[in-house]
């Protein structure tokens, strides 16, 4: 946009440009990437990926088996186990808290759940309802 | 210098809230009313298994549940949380016949309301379509999906990539468990190689502008803070609807149950973008025409997938016309 002097703005026309390139790079990218024979480079790229990555799991897990120290998957056995454990803490709190009920001692409710805002409101154009 | 240093990382997701209910690492959160009267019907937002849901709650005035709770909404949202290793074997049986209804049960209790509205962004709106598609009796008023690709035909490089004749989905997820976050963040930042570096330099031309530089860091940090993708959800979207785009053909059977949109009856506000690369508007566009609801409206925005939920568009067009729509039928 030229300026009060009518001298083109350089910055404007910088930014003109970037976007520009930055379209016709993305569209030449994506042309070659829309191409069977980039899809089956793809494929072919994570097929490795995936061997590598069981390959080496498999690797560390030996080592690990060796010096006797505990490995991914007992970690995530271990979480598993945990996961079940809160699980059921879970399901015991909730039946106990139910049972208070029943015998008319209700537990503590926990600060969002006395969140008690009137729901009464209604949008700017539409007026009020007479109660 | 403190964008090169990456000192001062932004704060996100500061938005004062409480967790209702959690189980794994999914937790449903209930936001603090800043007002003292709220419509009606609580808004649950159902969030995307690919990325972390701060992206609807930036930072202060750049917050979508910050706009919703000052507009009087009672704001509840669904996380699913970054997904353990253990967690590989979580499928949509699990999202959409357990979680959901569940967590749609906890905001029923707290609310003492049985009428909720769904505010699914990108895949969190799948996961509400097929919940909704499921349990026809579901106690969902209204739906709100934005940017929620449900044509899979139309998802441009990403179906090429996973085409079933060179893409072996069972290798990959048997050898990986849930797919890496940076696997998925690849495959995005490929479908515009040339982005990242124009965006650097349009950050050069703005380094006097705090508030572009504010923005700019708050976004990247997003897109660059990925999670992995569950192992046993991701074959089952690769399978069901990237290859096989059962959800369009009206064939898509979760857990044995048939997901049903024509049994969608509720009002439906579709929000999309005509340049959104992650979820393409072919993709998007036919939402509309899958649904039975007889009140339905588009939006259409030039904007992409970001900015259509967090962007200037966001805060200008689309969270007032989200509000009053909402809000009309939310008493």
């Amino acid at each position: 946009m030229p300026d009060n002097d009518n001298r083109a703005d350089v910055g404007q026309l910088w930014r003109s440009w970037l976007t520009e390139t930055e379209r016709q790079w993305n569209t030449f990218f994506n042309d070659i990437m829309g191409t069977d024979s980039f899809g089956r480079f793809v494929g072919g790229y994570i097929e490795t990926y995936s061997q590598v990555q069981r390959l080496i799991s498999q690797n560390m897990q030996r080592s690990l088996s060796t010096f006797n120290l505990p490995t991914r998957s007992d970690i995530v056995d271990l979480s598993e186990r945990l996961s079940t454990v809160e699980e059921r803490l879970a399901s015991i709190e909730s039946a106990l808290k139910t049972l208070a009920e029943a015998v008319g001692h209700p537990t503590q409710t926990a600060s969002v759940t006395q969140l008690r805002p009137r729901r009464t409101r209604r949008p700017r154009s539409q007026p009020a309802q007479a109660q | 210098m403190d964008v090169i240093l990456d000192r001062e990382s932004p704060v996100v997701g500061a938005t004062p809230k409480d967790i209702l209910y959690a189980k794994g690492t999914q937790r449903l959160y209930r936001y603090r009313p800043v007002t003292d009267e709220v419509y009606r019907i609580p808004v649950v937002l159902v969030m995307s298994l690919i990325s972390k849901p701060y992206i609807l709650d930036l930072s202060p005035g750049q917050s979508l549940v910050e706009y919703l709770l000052r507009e009087g909404f009672d704001v509840f949202m669904v996380d699913w949380g970054v997904p353990r290793p253990e967690d590989s074997h979580l499928g949509l049986e699990y999202y959409v016949l357990d979680a959901l209804p569940r967590n749609v049960e906890e905001v029923q209790k707290v609310t003492g309301e049985r009428e909720i509205n769904i505010l699914g962004y990108c895949m969190g709106g799948l996961l509400g379509l097929m919940y909704n598609g499921i349990f026809h009796d579901a106690p969902v008023a209204n739906m709100v999906c934005a940017a929620t690709p449900v044509d899979f035909d139309g998802m441009g490089l990403f179906r090429r990539w996973s085409d079933r004749r060179w893409f072996d989905l069972d290798r990959l997820v048997d050898s990986l468990g849930n797919i890496p976050p940076d696997l998925i963040f690849r495959s995005f930042e490929m479908l515009r190689p040339a982005q990242r570096w124009a965006e650097y330099a349009r950050l050069l031309d703005n380094l006097h502008n705090d508030l572009y530089v504010k923005h700019w860091r708050l976004f990247n940090k997003w897109v660059y803070d990925q999670i992995p993708f569950p192992g046993q959800a991701y074959r089952q979207l690769i399978k069901e609807l990237m290859w096989e785009n059962k959800l369009m053909k009206g064939q898509l059977n979760i857990g044995g149950r048939m997901v049903d949109t024509k049994g969608i009856t509720c009002p439906l506000l579709h929000i999309m973008a005509e340049y959104d690369h992650i979820a393409p508007f072919d993709s998007t566009q036919p939402l509309s025409t899958l649904v039975g609801s007889e009140e339905k409206e588009d939006i259409i925005l030039k904007g992409g997938h970001v900015s259509l939920i967090a962007g200037r568009n966001a805060w200008t067009r689309v969270w007032p016309q989200l509000s009053q729509w909402l809000g009309e039928r939310s008493v």
